[in-house]
């Protein structure tokens, strides 16, 4: 058994009076595709922004490689050059076309040429299929291809873990299919991947782990066939009849 | 079967673009066509008077007021006045050296308004970033092994666009630098940049002026001297700045949170977030309140003159008291007008090419 790529340990987060998290621990294996899933509210968002450090929390430890997440800003330039994230609503550089949304974080944050820093955004962009719209603005693009661009900026920088916080919940139902295989192949490549998503199809076709929250704690935490032919506790029967409606 | 077949329906010719700009479309049409008919008799009314005294009537050559037709406008003394109020009173053997500081800015726009080509935003950038130290030093001509000018001779057209185009060139990353402190998450930085930006704003420029030229030296080192014009830049610049700063910070808030975690998510540290995702996005976004800023800067440079400094409209204003000219005020400030909106004009032209050079790329902020 290989060492987590990513070990929590004892995370509590207060949004106010409000606990956001109750003493999350977690380890995200090496190689692998981990789904966070629950109701909403549950969390699963905002652990997922913790691993990447877009949050701070008040107690416990994010390890990433068994190093510890800092909190000065320096450290989590570094540990967010390791982790990719993949957004809900894109956030692609408007002013930026698709080559360059893709060609700027390697330029500018890994210190790659110019020349490099494009064919590298090239050869991900044909990996997505979306080598033909190199050219095209952000405005100019469907939201399914706006996601397979995102996640091919994400992969430019080449980080080791690829979190994604509900990548297909602002796409329109027809294009929620480009994006999966897109992700798919990249599970079935061996990237380590955490994916907050609704979309249990994957979670099962993909899935080693899937982690099922509710109200800010992990309910279960278990291989993905188990959890959904015999789900341990009763909030995860609830929440899987929910979903199958 | 024949009969049921629709007949074609007559084609409605679509009305010419003339046609549009007379009629409108649709309802409007009657109502156009009223304003319309407003307009042509106001312009049958006045125009032909205008036209009689300002072309038909005037003279255009004469060597005094005596010269000339007093039924027409006197433009001789204009004409004859023309490289004084572009030039104040630089040596006649040096105005060479005026006229490339006053062309230079305006050389600039028109490559921005011009025929597009590759690297044209970096040679526009760089024609006015490079403005303030190389039109000063070829101002003053001492340092570049020329004969010296002093700041006091400099004036006419050629001081207003000098003063004008070096405070935007400063005053834009002052601005901008400003913007940023008061966005920090530094307390101390937020608070020094907000009262900054409010004091500045809070003055009238006049008064910034005064401040600058009266007060300044008092608190410098006895013995130091520094030109009006120097003192009176530096007024002109952090007023301007603060404004500038005002609009830039508009712009970044226009910009939703999730660029900003993008970045962050990327591994972008602060300054490179801001310097390649953020602050283009801002300024982008504010085109047309930075035109704004500088249309405005751009006039109220000439009140500089109450400082004692000789910018055009304030040459325009000594030499209508010359008695060899006395009493063409008319054709002097409506020359002075005309100049004044035909720069605005000009600038307001370049910030809607910018505008329209960016359409491509324009979405609703935060939905990207």
């Amino acid at each position: 058994m290989t060492a987590p790529a990513i070990r929590v340990a004892g995370l509590s987060k207060w949004f106010g009076d409000f606990l956001a998290l109750d003493r999350i621990s977690l380890d995200v294996p090496r190689g692998g595709s981990t789904v966070l899933c629950g109701p909403s509210g549950s969390g699963k968002s905002t652990l997922l922004r913790c691993l990447n450090g877009l949050e701070r929390w008040e107690e416990g430890t994010v390890q990433l490689d068994g190093r510890a997440v800092g909190r000065r800003s320096r450290d989590l330039v570094a540990l967010r050059r390791r982790v990719g994230m993949v957004f809900q609503s894109f956030h692609l550089f408007p002013h930026l076309d698709t080559l360059g949304n893709v060609a700027l974080p390697p330029r500018v944050n890994l210190g790659l040429g110019r020349a490099e820093a494009e064919a590298r955004a090239e050869r991900l962009l044909a990996q997505v299929g979306m080598a033909r719209l190199a050219r095209s603005y952000p405005a100019q693009l469907s939201g399914g291809q706006k996601q397979r661009v995102a996640i091919a900026r994400a992969l430019a920088m080449e980080p080791e873990v690829l979190l994604f916080d509900e990548p297909t919940s602002a796409l329109d139902p027809e294009s929620v299919g480009e994006v999966l295989d897109v992700m798919i192949a990249l599970a079935e490549a061996g990237r380590t991947m955490v994916v907050v998503t609704h979309e249990m199809g994957f979670a099962r076709r993909v899935c080693r782990e899937i982690v099922f929250m509710c109200a800010g704690e992990v309910v279960e935490c278990c291989g993905s066939e188990r959890f959904f032919e015999e789900p341990a506790t009763e909030r995860a029967r609830a929440f899987l009849s929910d979903i199958r409606r | 079967m024949a009969g049921l077949l629709v007949p074609p329906r007559p084609s409605v010719p679509k009305p010419s673009r003339i046609g549009r700009l007379v009629r409108g479309s649709g309802r409007a049409g009657v109502a156009s066509l009223i304003l319309w008919g407003g307009i042509a008799a106001l312009a049958a009314w006045l125009l032909p008077g205008a036209l009689r005294w300002a072309v038909f009537d005037a003279t255009w050559i004469a060597e005094d007021r005596a010269g000339c037709d007093p039924s027409g406008a006197c433009w001789a003394f204009v004409l004859n006045r023309l490289p004084q109020f572009a030039f104040g009173f630089f040596p006649p053997e040096e105005r060479w050296r005026a006229a490339v500081a006053l062309a230079w800015p305006i050389a600039a726009l028109a490559l921005a308004l011009g025929p597009a080509f590759r690297a044209r935003a970096l040679a526009v950038t760089l024609a006015f970033a490079a403005y303030p130290p190389a039109a000063t030093l070829l101002l003053m001509g001492a340092p570049l092994g020329l004969a010296p000018v002093a700041s006091a001779q400099w004036g006419g057209m050629t001081m207003t666009v000098y003063v004008g185009t070096v405070a935007f060139v400063l005053a834009f990353p002052v601005g901008l630098g400003l913007a940023l402190a008061r966005r920090s998450s530094l307390p101390a930085l937020r608070v020094l940049a907000t009262l900054f930006i409010e004091v500045w704003r809070g003055l009238p420029l006049i008064a910034v002026l005064f401040i600058s030229v009266v007060m300044v030296p008092l608190v410098l080192p006895p013995g130091t001297e520094l030109p009006r014009l120097v003192l009176a830049l530096v007024g002109i610049t952090f007023y301007t700045s603060a404004y500038l700063a005002e609009v830039f910070r508009g712009g970044l808030q226009s910009i939703g949170r999730g660029q900003a975690e993008a970045a962050d998510a990327l591994g972008f540290t602060y300054w490179s977030a801001q310097a390649y995702i953020l602050v283009p996005q801002a300024v982008r976004a504010v085109i047309p309140g930075i035109l704004n800023t500088v249309v405005s800067l751009f006039k109220d440079t000439t009140y500089v003159l109450v400082v004692g400094l000789f910018d055009f409209l304030n040459i325009v204003n000594a030499a209508v008291a010359d008695p060899r000219w006395l009493g063409l005020a008319t054709e002097g400030y409506l020359f002075v007008g005309a100049v004044y909106w035909a720069f605005c004009y000009l600038m307001s032209r370049v910030s809607a090419r910018i505008e329209r050079g960016m359409d491509r790329g324009r979405v609703q902020a935060g939905h990207a």
